[in-house]
């Protein structure tokens, strides 16, 4: 059942905010608001390089819009997490709570991104990476005693 | 506790900025109240399970944000909607004013005719009120939609409002059961006359 990283966007709608922020952008009249509705949409698509593209108007909105700031950092969260990028979605999340450490809404998403993340295993890879990280470590440490050993 | 689910359904909850929606939603999904609640971005969503009439049902719950900023994006959260509450502050008339505005934009974006409407006055338990009862219920008629009178700060009505939607949701018939076909559940209201009610609410 749909959630907010899993629900998607209807195609028509997408192309109707498509076709408006175009326009704009034809007439080198882009506003927050058709580049946000439609950035909106773009992060909501079934396809990666939608959301990709939906993640770059939002970044290019949160350096010139400082209005809308919060609506921004929220939906960038939402399109890298379904991009599963899910250390950048988490620091946008941090970001956010930093400057209302209280949103529910906000931390409610940075659950379920967590709870994605332990689904996907990724936490155990992140475990397992240590491991292999610390096993290198000693065989370094080894080979090094070795080495001064021999010389 | 884990029960069998019946159907999984999806409600609505609209209106004005600052009238208490997600208020209501996190009283009845986590029984918590926060008075500084913030506003919400864009919409958002949580889901709970409800026994009403001896059926379980999971509802999946989208709480939109009332700034108008959202406006142009939330309808498209409408479709296949069983359900929708429509929220205004008893103390702020002008919220009550919006909710003509609210039930067209329900009708021109829910894609189920026979979606089930309940109005809610939120914010009871604050003194200055200025929609007065009758008014709201005579409304509430004349648009076919159920009413209810809640606080999300002291609990009032919260339960309820959930349970009477609900309630006829299930009762209504084609809104739901499509792929439930042949289950084992109890929809007759033998036992229970679809007028009468735990909770002080009415229906219309």
């Amino acid at each position: 059942m749909a959630g907010v990283l899993t629900e998607t966007v209807e195609p028509s709608d997408l192309k109707k905010f498509e076709k408006i922020y175009h326009e704009q952008l034809y007439k080198n009249d882009v506003t927050p608001k058709a580049q946000f509705e439609y950035a909106w949409c773009l992060v909501r698509s079934k396809y990666p390089a939608d959301i990709q593209k939906g993640i770059i108007l939002l970044e290019d909105l949160y350096k010139t819009h400082e209005e809308g700031q919060r609506d921004y950092l929220y939906y960038l969260a939402i399109g890298t997490a379904r991009l599963k990028e899910y250390t950048k979605a988490l620091n946008y999340v941090r970001s956010f709570l930093l400057i209302e450490p209280g949103n529910q809404q906000v931390i409610s998403l940075q659950q379920t991104i967590k709870k994605k993340m332990e689904k996907e295993g990724l936490v155990g890879m992140a475990m397992a990476g240590g491991v292999v990280l610390a096993v290198g470590a000693i065989v370094g440490v080894g080979m090094a005693i070795a080495s001064k050993v021999k010389s | 506790m884990d029960e069998e689910v019946l159907t999984t359904l999806k409600i609505l909850i609209i209106g004005e900025s600052g009238v208490g929606k997600s208020s209501i939603l996190v009283r009845f999904t986590e029984d918590n109240f926060d008075p500084d609640q913030t506003l919400t971005i864009g919409v958002d969503f949580k889901t709970k399970k409800l026994t009403v009439d001896d059926n379980t049902v999971k509802l999946a719950i989208w709480d939109t944000a009332g700034q108008e900023r959202f406006r142009t994006l939330t309808p498209s959260y409408y479709r296949d909607a069983q359900g929708a509450i429509l929220v205004y502050d008893v103390t702020n008339y002008s919220t009550f004013a919006k909710l003509e505005t609210w039930l067209n934009e329900l009708e021109t974006y829910s894609t189920k005719a026979n979606i089930v409407k309940m109005i809610v006055g939120n914010k009871i338990d604050k003194e200055n009120r200025e929609v007065n009862r009758e008014e709201a219920m005579k409304f509430a008629r004349r648009h076919q939609t159920l009413y209810i009178e809640a606080s999300a700060k002291t609990r009032d009505g919260v339960q309820c409002a959930f349970e009477e939607l609900v309630h006829k949701i299930i009762q209504t018939p084609g809104l739901w059961e499509s792929f439930a076909l042949n289950g084992n559940f109890q929809v007759d209201n033998k036992d229970h006359p679809s007028d009468s009610s735990s909770c002080y609410c009415s229906l219309t």
